[in-house]
């Protein structure tokens, strides 16, 4: 029964879900491609393929992991406001663990001379420990929806102004400079020819995809999305499949934040991740999954909503706006994309469709 | 006597949380007396509104729009705008009470459009509100990508004058408790704000479209109330009052940036809505709440404040604490409501009632669990890193931070000096000391390299006389300890006029700091010569 509703999905998901991202980030690309010459040029440089392109490959990656999270918590009808903070507590994590012994004592005594291979927990800690306490950070949020019904905005608002602060408690408020090299390949590494935190997101997605749409979880998170009540009547146990969501997202949080503080190469609590939870909750709404009510999702159209994102802010730095006041051009597109999904302008078209066919009929 | 206590209880049930706002807030101000004896002076009290006059003025328009089943991010970015858009227009001469009246009319047009993609497109408040912050912090560095620096007199006598409190100060010596004009226009706004919500028309539509998931604004209509009208008018409300506290806090830091109030300050100002009993499902509130929330918040700063030994970051921890808190007593409440309902409906399900009660037993244990451990681990927390907290100067990442070299300014003043201004910190962690002798000689040394420049006598005599105005000598001017963040600068300065001499420090970045002081600073600053620095 799956193999025939699974060939059917996919042609529906190209119509519907796939379209108004493709044609936005084509739009984008094409904005580009007339006035800023030379944007679609790639070559080889240093080993690897260098260009506008691959940085909003490589840019886009944070966003894209966080998106996969929040595409299920939101198509549960939740919203996670906390991955950012979460990220700056899995960077603060991952720092203190490579290099604890500067906790207190002046940097610039010690790291000027810092070893590149030097790490002060086993390497395969520095990436579990943190990916595990985001994972703890999830399951927090997750509780508090599930098992506390408190609204999910509020319930992560909690995590979203203490998670700063706990991210500087972990490494007491001092910026630690990453020098691991092996670490740093993770935000800075290239291979293929290709940024090594594409090949990070690529395996997030494949995860997400796996675990959504080989199973039955993703269909449940739709169902828990749609109408939670009626889900739990008919044997669905909704406050698992919640909790389950929001410690993916914590998880991919984690992730994000990993890849972010290695390509930043310093742990500041303040920085990392600071209003990435809005770049991925736009990402899953350009994807077209809605916020607030939640159900049906698309994982691929999310993540062409986080390369929509990073190709605005890419292509507005291209020409030649301050880095600092990108937000502004942020918005409006954002304003303007919503606008064009929302109901009241699809019914504009649609009424201006009915409305030309008569007269053309009477002409 | 149970039954009578519940009668109460449930009649009074929407004043609950704000009673335990209160409560919490005495008891709060009561333990730092006891363990703070500097906490005693009345003018602390006074301070909590000092600092925080723009926290307020926003909190009450908040307070509306949550109220109303929405919610507002923009507050943080549009007090940037505010503040940098009149610093500039200032800065190019013009009318201050005009640039008043046109940041109002820019805060109501921005806050009306955000209404309007609200109720008429439907678009979700969170992502209206949020493109509009980004669009008014993007504006901001479009504007103008440094500082602006704000000279206009009245903005600064709005700033430094003092009103006495009558009764606990001396009106011939100018000296006692007093507060701002800022904490008395913030007041106005608190005044406005209740009596909007409780005694107008407009008010009570606000209250009937808020809550039940949507539900209420959807009977609201039926019932022929102008829903959109209010929903736009919430957010127009709103944004005059970010708008006002744009141009308060510009008042009060005497400047304009893109960078101002930034770091979640619009979620500090939900966190104060919500501490002040208003339910953020909408619906249920008062603006009055919101007041203790705002005071709450003050006096949290305060403590951490006074402890000294706790950083600055523990503030977001304790106010994120403190909204999980509230956001439990608000769940608690509405679960007892519908407990009642339950019980009063014939043929309730007693299986859902017990499960109601194991879900209030729950919470209570959870919150009580939080409060436990998170007292018991903040003494813990805090002798494991005193020693670091207390003897490392906290380190920047990319440079060296230097403590002060207060010997050398101390040297400079004995070999004649009038004003010595030391900077310190910043991103590149410069250190730049300036010395400025009666003749006009000025002096600069950051270490590396030294700059020396001649101004008119005249202009050092202005200069001393100008801080002098300012309360140099008074009480008024007073050193405030807090550790410097990594991107601060910390500030020495030492005085010398007429005979006295006072050395002041701060570091910004907060707003504890007395406000005279960076009015100092800036014009010092003006005189002093520039050392060249590659640009950030």
């Amino acid at each position: 029964m799956k193999k025939p509703r699974f060939g059917f999905d996919v042609r529906k998901i190209v119509e519907s879900r796939l379209f108004y991202p493709s044609v936005t980030l084509a739009l984008i690309l094409l904005v580009d491609a007339i006035f800023i010459p030379g944007f679609f040029h790639l070559e080889i440089k240093e080993g690897h393929l260098f260009g506008n392109l691959i940085d909003v490959l490589r840019n886009s990656t944070p966003i894209i992991i966080l998106a996969m999270g929040m595409t299920l918590v939101i198509a549960t009808g939740g919203v996670d406001l906390s991955v950012g903070a979460v990220m700056a507590i899995a960077a603060s994590t991952a720092c203190i663990m490579l290099n604890p012994n500067l906790i207190g004592v002046r940097l610039a005594d010690v790291t000027r001379e810092a070893d590149p291979t030097y790490s002060a927990s086993p390497l395969w800690a520095v990436f579990i420990v943190p990916l595990f306490i985001a994972v703890i950070c999830g399951l927090w949020n997750g509780a508090l929806v599930a098992y506390g019904k408190i609204q999910p905005m509020v319930a992560t608002l909690i995590l979203m102004i203490a998670g700063r602060g706990i991210a500087q408690l972990v490494t007491n408020a001092i910026k630690i400079i990453i020098y691991n090299n092996t670490f740093l390949q993770l935000g800075n590494g290239w291979v293929l020819l290709l940024p090594f935190a594409l090949f990070i997101a690529a395996a997030v997605f494949a995860l997400a995809w796996f675990i959504t749409r080989r199973s039955s979880i993703g269909l449940f998170i739709e169902s828990v999305g749609i109408n939670a009540r009626s889900s739990f009547y008919s044997g669905i146990d909704e406050k698992k499949i919640k909790l389950f969501a929001y410690m993916f997202c914590g998880f991919c949080a984690g992730a994000a934040g990993l890849i972010a503080v290695s390509s930043i190469r310093t742990s500041d609590a303040n920085q990392v991740g600071l209003y990435s939870e809005l770049d991925a909750i736009l990402a899953v709404i350009i994807g077209g999954t809605v916020l607030g009510s939640g159900g049906r999702f698309s994982l691929l159209a999310s993540v062409i909503g986080a390369l929509v994102i990073q190709a605005t802010t890419t292509s507005t730095l291209a020409f030649g706006v301050p880095a600092s006041a990108i937000i502004a051009v942020k918005a409006l597109v954002v304003i303007i994309v919503i606008l064009l999904y929302s109901q009241q302008v699809q019914d504009f078209v649609r009424r201006l469709a009915t409305q030309s066919r008569p007269k053309e009929s009477r002409s | 006597m149970m039954r009578s206590m519940n009668a109460t209880f449930s009649k009074n049930r929407k004043l609950l949380p704000l009673a335990a706002t209160i409560i919490l807030f005495c008891l709060a101000y009561g333990a730092g007396a006891l363990f703070y004896p500097g906490m005693r002076d009345s003018q602390v009290f006074f301070t909590l509104f000092i600092t925080s006059p723009f926290l307020l003025i926003n909190a009450v328009g908040e307070t509306l729009v949550i109220i109303s089943g929405g919610i507002d991010l923009s507050v943080s970015g549009m007090i940037a705008l505010t503040s940098t858009a009149s610093a500039s227009l200032l800065r190019g001469g013009w009318n201050p009470w005009l640039v008043m009246l046109l940041m109002l009319a820019m805060g109501a047009a921005l806050g009306t459009i955000m209404g309007l993609l609200i109720t008429y497109m439907k678009v979700q408040p969170f992502i209206a509100t949020l493109a509009g912050m980004w669009f008014a912090r993007g504006m901001c560095y479009i504007i103008s990508d440094l500082e602006v620096r704000i000279y206009d007199p009245t903005y600064k006598l709005l700033a430094g004058t003092k009103l006495l409190i009558p009764g606990l100060a001396d009106p011939v010596t100018q000296k006692g408790d007093y507060v701002t004009i800022l904490v008395v226009l913030s007041m106005f706004v608190l005044a406005a704000g209740i009596f909007i919500s409780q005694y107008t028309r407009f008010g009570r539509t606000v209250y009937s479209i808020g809550g039940n998931n949507g539900a209420n604004e959807v009977s609201a209509r039926l019932m022929g109330l102008p829903v959109n009208r209010t929903k736009v008018l919430v957010y127009t409300f709103n944004g005059i009052c970010s708008a006002l506290a744009g141009i308060a806090y510009s008042i009060y830091v005497g400047s304009g940036h893109g960078t101002h109030a930034s770091n979640g300050y619009e979620m500090t100002v939900i966190a104060a809505v919500v501490i002040g009993g208003t339910m953020l499902t909408g619906g249920e509130g008062y603006v009055f709440g919101s007041l203790f929330g705002v005071l709450t918040t003050a006096l949290i700063q305060t403590l951490i404040q006074f402890n000294g030994r706790l950083s600055s970051w523990w503030t977001s921890i304790a106010i994120g604490l403190l909204t999980l808190f509230f956001i439990g007593v608000q769940s608690l409440l509405v679960n007892l409501n519908t407990r009642q309902l339950a019980r009063r409906r014939p043929g309730a399900v007693p299986g859902k009632q017990a499960l109601d009660r194991r879900m209030v037993f729950a919470y209570s244990a959870g919150i009580v669990v939080v409060l436990v451990v998170g007292a018991l681990l903040m003494p813990t927390i805090q002798r494991t890193f005193a020693r670091t907290f207390t003897s490392a100067t906290p380190a920047s990442s990319a440079c060296d931070l230097k403590p002060l070299r207060k010997d050398q300014a101390a040297q400079l003043m004995k070999d004649g000096a009038v004003i010595t201004y030391e900077r310190n910190g910043g991103l590149r962690c410069v250190d730049e000391l300036y010395a400025i002798y009666p003749d006009g000689r000025i002096v600069a040394d950051n270490g590396q390299q030294k700059l020396t420049k001649q101004v008119a006598p005249a202009d050092v005599d202005h200069l001393l006389s100008d801080i002098n105005k300012l309360g140099w000598f008074t009480d008024d001017m007073y050193t405030t300890n807090h550790r410097p963040c990594g991107a601060c600068f910390s500030y020495a300065t030492t005085v010398s006029y007429n005979g006295q001499t006072k050395t002041v420090e701060a570091v910004d970045g907060g707003t504890d700091a007395p406000a005279n002081y960076w009015q100092m600073s800036g014009e010092v600053l003006v005189v002093v010569p520039q050392f060249s620095t590659p640009s950030e």
